[in-house]
């Protein structure tokens, strides 16, 4: 899995061409993260027939229509549960689920444990801007400390999800995080996730030039870029530290990785257990 | 800091202000042998008497990512990591990596050891925060040099691939780091044989020397004077300037929204923006190919195309 | 006693557990709820054996969104709920309705709204099924009257759903989903069943929503090559999102009409000694067998009444019902929900017509006595 590909990567056999322009607005981590995951598919030798793409809504749910694949576009939340069906009916896909922080932790909360918990063969990216960029920039559970949204105009108070832990501690066989900014690393992540038999998890730390960026006087996008790897997430995760020398920075990489077994497999091997007996 | 630390390991503070741990940092990118250094001299401050602490992070070493180590040694350590200001001394195995550092050499009194070696790492050029004033590369070794009086900028690697040891140019930091500090020199070569494969000790040894040499015969202003600029850049990933690839950019203006990142992040500063705020490469021959415009444009508006030139098939 | 493997027992809900399997129902996805579980049960022991999938999901929106997504993915798939249930199945099922993935909802109708009587009976959710999600959609509702018809409506739930490519509901109520009668088995021996009409012929320049006639696009088959994109924004043709007013209002005029364009396959009614009836009884599910009832007294007490038995609820079969209310002088709606199908009633009978509602919404089913009684009331007036 680690090889590079057979042959370089196009990314414009992987788009829907005559959509590009995309929707997003300059600077927006979303488009990055897209671009590591079409090379992770390429990478994979996945065949494009095969892929489904399953979003929510949201700038995040939007990616997916860009993907030249099988890619549905479901409602608010709810792109797991959706996937679920998918995946049960048809496990000969490759399905891959494109998500927001609020799409995946607010409304969707629920179907993200339970997807964790049952450990469908199914790939979760959880592209996390700490902001509901699309409805125009409010308050997300992932939104940091102090942090300033059209719904927190005195800067945030709420504490946030750890998405990660969360994804851990509900039984997801695979979970990673990477920033759009280690784009190489990032697609690496998604190859394993995707690689990784059951549910696989990645949080992507993207950005929201547009409306995140701009209210909290970020600057550009690339300085929001920069200002994410250098750790400006500041103590969000609470005690959450998990580097010793980026006491306020978070965690990237693989962070969980268990043999769980499959959903699927474990739902065969039950009735098939139970009608020779 | 060391007071505070004082505190919470309740230890009299004025024992320990006397005694104040040597802080050495050692950084570079993936597979570079930061953690070789760093291994070395907490094995021999511990072999010489010392308390150490020694704590790593080499999360992306296998992706050439950044890799950077913490030793710190002396009567009393508690605390493994260094803070922002305390390094005594920082070994830098990459330029940029180094200058990302430089924060946490001691103001006037921190020395500094770098190869001047650039690897572009894939997201070098990282935590280039706003007000950051050491920007990558523009700075010349000169002009770093000139600001940090305690500075020792090297050509490791050229050194070492003259002696025909290409790979042990850590081993000729080690020797320039030895001259900065007080260990009995054999202790440092018995140290360092037992860290490298017993093929490999002589050549090693001879790197070690060298970079000792090197050190104690530097002479800052001619230094300063003939310094030629020699850098050697091994761009990320695809290319391999050596092996004749040679690479074409191609900008699909019509995607590009001209969000700045290509621009800004290009470490060889090859890009810019037009009139209508489009991005364009006005420099292809500083272009190396290295690709992180094409994976940081959100717009997926360009691409890299790579050709290798000896052979085309 | 017959030894006829053909005759069988069946509960309502079992009942319809069973049809959905026949008619091929291969993925069941569901939340437990009163007075709809047995289904859930029945499927979580039947679909093993048949290879198909049962999945007990977090809530019902999880549920009604597995069902699309196996739809989507080609296998038939069914929920069932009742009334709390079906209304957080509302979002989804307009996701349904807009991108046109076939599936069948089952809603075991108990009192409400809130918790309100889970073991009892009522039929408040007429006009939930008709308008619950938001937004114009087409849809499709069948109210089956027994357990035999349970098994009938069901599979034909599933031919429709996959004929126009849309969710189809049905909607019964407690008492028929806890009945147990016997249903001869023999005549679903070899039903009828409706496959999904999946895109064939070119590859290249497929629109996955283009009318092909009948107002019932074809669809393609994830994996068949098409790799198309399926969004609940309004779209055109192409299955892209387009706000274009032209392409969006061609598109929505399509998917309105596409029942109207199968009228005769959608609509189905009993309607009983209706061609002289000076008294029509509109009544549905467990309520028309009352009235079955009713109306054989009133005849017997010389009293001209029919029964107008939509099987088809929505669309409500507008001409049918038209036809016989033509010449009635009095048309009762006796309906367990403060007065949902009268509305629609109203609507379609003239001046020279009574309508009135006989309701009763306190978990007791209706019985022939009250419709009767009804029915003088108003005649003697
Ligand atoms: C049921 C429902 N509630 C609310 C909305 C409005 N809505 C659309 S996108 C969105 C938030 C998206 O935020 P996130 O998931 O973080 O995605 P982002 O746009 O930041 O990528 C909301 C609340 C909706 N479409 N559906
Ligand atoms: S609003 Fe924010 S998240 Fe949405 S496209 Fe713009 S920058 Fe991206
Ligand atoms: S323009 Fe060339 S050197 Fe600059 S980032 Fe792009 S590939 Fe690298
Ligand atoms: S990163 Fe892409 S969109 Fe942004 S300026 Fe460069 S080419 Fe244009
Ligand atoms: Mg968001």
């Amino acid at each position: 899995m680690s090889d590079v590909a057979q042959s370089e990567f196009n990314i414009r056999k992987y788009i829907r061409e005559d959509l590009f322009p995309h929707f997003m607005c300059p600077g927006c981590g979303h488009g990055i993260a897209l671009r590591a995951l079409l090379n992770a598919v390429h990478n994979l030798g996945i065949d494009k027939n095969r892929l489904a793409i399953v979003s929510g809504i949201g700038c995040s749910g939007r990616v997916g229509a860009y993907i030249d694949a099988n890619t549905f576009h479901t409602t608010h939340g709810r792109p797991l549960a959706f996937a679920t069906g998918l995946k049960l009916a048809r496990p000969d896909l490759e399905v891959i689920v494109i998500t927001g922080d609020g799409d995946c932790l607010a409304i969707g909360g629920n179907h993200l444990i339970h997807a964790c918990r049952r450990n469908l063969n199914i790939t979760c990216l959880m592209l996390n801007n700490e902001v509901y960029g699309m409805t125009g920039g409010q308050v997300s559970p992932t939104t940091s400390t102090d942090r300033f949204t059209t719904t927190t105009q005195s800067g945030n108070y709420e504490p946030v999800f750890d998405a990660c832990k969360l994804a851990e501690g509900a039984g997801a066989a695979f979970v990673g995080r990477e920033m759009t900014l280690q784009t190489p690393a990032l697609r690496d992540l998604i190859m394993e996730a995707i690689a990784h038999e059951g549910f696989s998890f990645v949080e992507v730390l993207s950005d929201c030039t547009e409306v995140f960026g701009r209210k909290n006087d970020m600057g550009d996008s690339m300085e929001m870029v920069l200002a994410q790897k250098s750790g400006f997430r500041s103590n969000s995760y609470g005690t959450a530290v998990d580097e010793p020398f980026k006491p306020r920075g978070m965690k990237t990489g693989v962070l969980h990785r268990s043999e769980r077994l499959e959903y699927a497999a474990a739902y065969q091997q039950h009735h098939a257990e139970k009608s020779s007996t | 800091m060391t007071e505070r630390e004082t505190l919470k390991a309740d230890v009299p503070a004025e024992s320990l202000v006397h005694q104040r741990p040597t802080n050495v940092l050692v950084v570079g990118v993936g597979g570079q042998g930061v953690i070789m250094i760093s291994k070395v001299l907490a094995s021999l401050s511990k072999e010489l008497g010392h308390q150490v602490k020694q704590s790593e992070v080499h999360g992306m070493a296998k992706r050439g990512g950044a890799v950077f180590s913490h030793v710190r040694f002396g009567p009393a350590v508690f605390s493994p990591t260094i803070p922002e200001g305390e390094a005594d001394i920082l070994v830098a195995l990459e330029w940029a990596e180094g200058l990302r550092w430089l924060p946490h050499l001691k103001q006037d009194s921190g020395t500094f050891i770098a190869d001047t070696q650039q690897i572009v790492p894939p997201f070098a050029c990282r935590n280039r925060s706003r007000g950051a004033d050491l920007g990558y590369p523009r700075e010349t070794v000169p002009d770093v040099m000139e600001k940090i009086a305690n500075s020792f900028a090297l050509d490791a690697v050229g050194i070492a691939t003259e002696m025909g040891v290409a790979k042990a140019a850590n081993t000729v930091l080690l020797g320039t780091l030895s001259a900065a500090l007080d260990f009995p020199v054999e202790a440092w070569k018995s140290v360092i044989s037992e860290f490298v494969p017993p093929k490999t000790i002589e050549a090693n040894i001879r790197a070690f020397d060298a970079g000792r040499d090197w050190a104690l015969s530097f002479d800052r202003q001619t230094h300063l004077k003939d310094w030629t600029g020699r850098t050697v850049r091994s761009p990320a990933e695809v290319v391999d300037s050596a092996a004749g690839i040679t690479s074409t950019l191609e900008i699909t203006e019509e995607w590009c929204k001209g969000c700045d990142i290509c621009i800004k992040f290009c470490p060889e500063r090859c890009l810019a923006m037009d009139a209508r705020q489009i991005a364009i490469l006005v420099d292809p021959d500083r272009c190396t190919g290295c690709r992180i415009c094409e994976w940081l444009c959100p717009d997926l508006a360009i691409t890299v195309h790579t050709q290798t030139n000896t052979d085309s098939a | 006693m017959s030894t006829d493997q053909n005759l069988q027992n069946l509960q309502g809900n079992r009942a319809c557990a069973l049809a959905a399997i026949h008619a091929g129902c291969r993925l069941f996805a569901g939340y437990p709820i009163t007075p709809s579980s047995e289904i859930a049960e029945s499927m979580s022991a039947e679909l093993p054996k048949v290879g198909g999938v049962f999945v007990q999901m977090e809530d019902e929106i999880a549920s009604m969104g597995a069902v699309i997504g196996a739809s989507a993915g080609g296998v038939k798939a069914m929920t069932a709920t009742s009334g709390p249930g079906f209304s957080l199945k509302q979002e989804a099922l307009g996701y349904a309705a807009l991108t046109e993935i076939p599936s069948v909802i089952i809603n075991v109708m108990r009192g409400g709204p809130s918790t309100g009587m889970p073991t009892r009976p009522a039929q408040g959710d007429i006009m939930q099924a008709r308008w619950g999600t938001h937004g114009d959609h087409p849809t499709v509702v069948l109210v089956p009257w027994s357990v035999e018809e349970v098994f009938a409506e069901t599979i034909r739930a599933f031919n429709l759903a996959e004929l126009l490519r849309t969710p189809v509901i049905i909607l019964f109520d407690e008492v028929i989903g806890h009945l147990v009668e016997t249903v001869d088995l023999a005549r679903f021996q070899n039903p009828q069943i409706t496959d999904r009409k999946w895109a064939d012929g070119k590859i290249e320049g497929f629109k996955p929503y283009r009318d092909p006639g009948d107002g019932v696009p074809m669809m393609a088959r994830p994996g068949d090559g098409r790799r198309v994109h399926t969004t609940g924004l309004s779209h055109g043709e192409s299955g892209f999102p387009t706000q274009n007013a032209g392409e969006v209002e061609k598109f929505m005029s399509r998917l309105l009409g596409k029942i109207a364009k199968h009228r005769d396959e959608v609509e189905r009614i009993d309607a009983r000694c209706c061609d002289d009836a000076d008294v029509v009884v509109v009544a549905y599910g467990i309520t028309a067998r009352a009235a079955h009832r009713a109306v054989s007294m009133l005849r017997d007490q010389g009293i001209k009444a029919g029964l107008f038995r939509p099987i088809t609820l929505w669309p409500f079969p507008e001409s049918a019902f038209k036809a016989v209310a033509e010449h009635a002088r009095l048309v009762l709606v006796p309906e367990m929900n403060a007065g949902q199908l009268i509305l629609e009633v109203e609507r379609l009978v003239s001046d020279k017509t009574t309508v009135a509602g006989l309701n009763l919404f306190y978990g007791e089913p209706i019985t022939p006595q009250q419709i009767v009684e009804k029915a003088e009331a108003l005649l003697s007036q």
